[in-house]
C-alpha cells in the first residue's frame, strides 16, 4: 500500500518526520483518519491523541493544540508540544489533572477557567495514552 | 615615582579583572551557541506558518480579518522594546534606546512595552507610556514567555484602540555586528517565500477561525524568533565587549609592569648610591 508522510513541526525541538499508512488526528470537530489520497484539508487540533499506524505497529502521541494540513499525501502538523508515550511523566500529568479539577470546582473569581480547562484537557490526553 | 607596593596591588587587581572578563567571554560564547541552536530549531516552524499565512492571504484577497488587514485603522501604536537584562554588553542597549527615542519623537503618542531590565530602567520616568514589562527571563528562555508577550500584544491590537504593533530589537548579524530593526508584527505582513504551492484547501471549521488561530501562532513565533535573535545578539555583543576588555587589561598590565620595574630599579639604584656614598664617607 502507498505510504503517507507525516511531519510534525515544533518551535523548540527538532521535527519528527516519518512514513506511515494511516493516521488518526484529533481535530476540533472530531477525530479524523487520513489515508492515502486524502483530500487537501486544513483544520485545528484539539488536545487529544495522535495515532500513527505503520503497518501493524501503532505509535501514540499526546498532542495539545495546533494545526494540521493534508496535501498531496503529506500531513504536516504544526504544534507547540507533542509527547510520545516514552517521554511522558505520568505522575506529573496526574497531579496536573487533580490541580485543574480542583481549580474548576472552586468558585473564586481569580481563576482563569479557560486556562484550567485547557490544562485539564491536556492532562487527560496525556493520561489516556499511558494506559 | 609611585609607591612600589601601590603599583603591585594595582597589577594584581587588573589581573583579577582580566580573569573575570575572560571568563565572561567564555560564558557568552557558550550561551551564544545555545541561542543559535534555538534559532535554527525555530526556523522550520516559522517558515511553515509564514507559508500558510501567505497562501491564505493570496487566495483570499478580500479577507477582512483584522490580523491580516492591510488597511490601517486609526489609533496609536505600541512599540515593544527588546533590551537585555544585564549590562556589560557594549552599546547593545544604548543603540536600542536611542532608536526607540527617535521613534517616540516621530510618534509621540506611541505606547511602550519593555522587554528586558535595561529598557525598563531607562524608561522608568515615562511611566505614563509603559503598558507592559517583561524582565528577568533571558537566562532561561522558553516559549512560554514569548507566548505571554504575544497574547498580550494580540489582545491589545484586537480589543483596544491600537493600530499597529512594532518591535524594536537587535538582529544577530554576526558576533561583532548587530543590526537594529524596527519590525511591524501586527497587522501581519507575511514574508515572501519562494516555492509556494497554491492548493485549494478545505477549511474546517471555517476560514476565519483558521486565520485567527494561524495569525496568533504567527505572532507567537515572530516574538519567539525576535527574543532568540536579541539574546544571540546580546551574547555576541557581550563577547566582543569582554574580548576588548581583556585586551585592554593585558595592555594595562604591560604598562603597569614597566612602571613597576622602573620604580624597582630606581629604588635599587638609590640604595646603591646611598651605600656607595656611605662607604666613601668612611674612607
Amino acid at each position: 500500500m502507498d505510504k503517507i508522510l507525516l511531519e510534525v513541526i515544533q518551535p523548540t525541538q527538532t521535527e519528527i518526520s516519518l512514513e506511515c499508512d494511516h493516521v488518526i488526528v484529533p481535530g476540533v470537530d472530531g477525530d479524523f483518519g487520513v489515508d492515502f489520497n486524502h483530500t487537501s484539508f486544513v483544520t485545528l487540533i484539539r488536545p487529544g491523541i495522535l495515532r500513527v499506524y505503520q503497518g501493524e505497529n501503532l505509535v501514540e502521541y499526546a498532542i495539545h493544540e495546533g494545526f494540521v494540513t493534508v496535501e498531496d499525501n503529506k500531513i504536516v502538523i504544526i504544534c507547540e508540544t507533542i509527547e510520545s508515550v516514552k517521554n511522558l511523566d505520568v505522575a506529573r500529568a496526574k497531579s496536573a489533572k487533580e490541580r485543574a479539577e480542583k481549580r474548576l470546582k472552586s468558585s473564586s473569581e481569580k481563576i482563569d477557567y479557560r486556562r484550567a480547562e485547557a490544562s485539564l484537557k491536556r492532562a487527560i490526553a496525556r493520561l489516556a495514552i499511558c494506559k | 615615582m609611585a609607591n612600589i607596593k601601590e603599583i603591585k596591588t594595582r597589577i594584581e587587581s587588573v589581573i583579577n579583572t582580566r580573569q573575570i572578563t575572560n571568563a565572561m567571554k567564555m560564558v557568552s560564547a557558550s550561551k551564544l551557541r545555545k541561542a543559535q541552536k534555538n534559532i535554527v530549531q525555530a526556523r522550520p516552524y516559522a517558515n511553515r506558518l509564514n507559508e500558510m499565512i501567505e497562501m491564505i492571504k493570496l487566495k483570499n484577497t478580500t479577507t477582512t480579518h483584522p490580523l491580516l488587514a492591510e488597511v490601517k485603522k486609526s489609533g496609536e501604536e505600541v512599540v515593544v522594546v527588546v533590551t537585555s537584562d544585564r549590562g556589560l554588553c557594549g552599546a547593545f542597549n544604548a543603540h536600542i534606546i536611542r532608536t526607540t527615542n527617535e521613534y517616540l519623537t516621530e510618534h509621540p503618542h506611541a505606547k511602550l512595552i519593555c522587554v528586558g531590565k535595561k529598557g525598563c530602567d531607562y524608561f522608568k520616568n515615562h511611566s505614563d507610556k509603559i503598558i507592559g514589562k517583561y524582565v528577568d527571563f533571558f537566562n532561561e528562555m522558553n516559549f512560554g514567555v514569548s507566548k505571554e508577550i504575544a497574547s498580550k500584544v494580540t489582545e491589545l491590537y484586537l480589543n483596544e484602540k491600537y493600530s499597529k504593533i512594532v518591535v524594536i530589537y537587535n538582529e544577530f548579524k554576526s558576533i561583532i555586528q548587530q543590526n537594529i530593526i524596527a519590525k511591524q508584527i501586527l497587522p501581519i505582513i507575511p514574508q515572501k517565500s519562494k516555492n509556494l504551492s497554491l492548493i485549494d484547501f478545505i477549511y474546517e471549521p471555517n476560514e476565519d477561525i483558521i486565520i485567527e488561530n494561524l495569525g496568533k501562532k504567527y505572532v507567537n513565533v515572530s516574538i519567539w524568533r525576535i527574543l532568540l535573535e536579541s539574546s544571540a545578539a546580546e551574547q555576541g555583543a557581550r563577547m566582543t565587549a569582554m574580548e576588548s576588555a581583556t585586551e585592554n587589561a593585558t595592555e594595562l598590565i604591560h604598562t603597569l609592569k614597566l612602571t613597576y620595574n622602573r620604580a624597582r630599579q630606581a629604588a635599587i639604584t638609590k640604595e646603591i648610591i646611598e651605600i656607595a656614598s656611605g662607604a666613601n664617607a668612611i674612607k
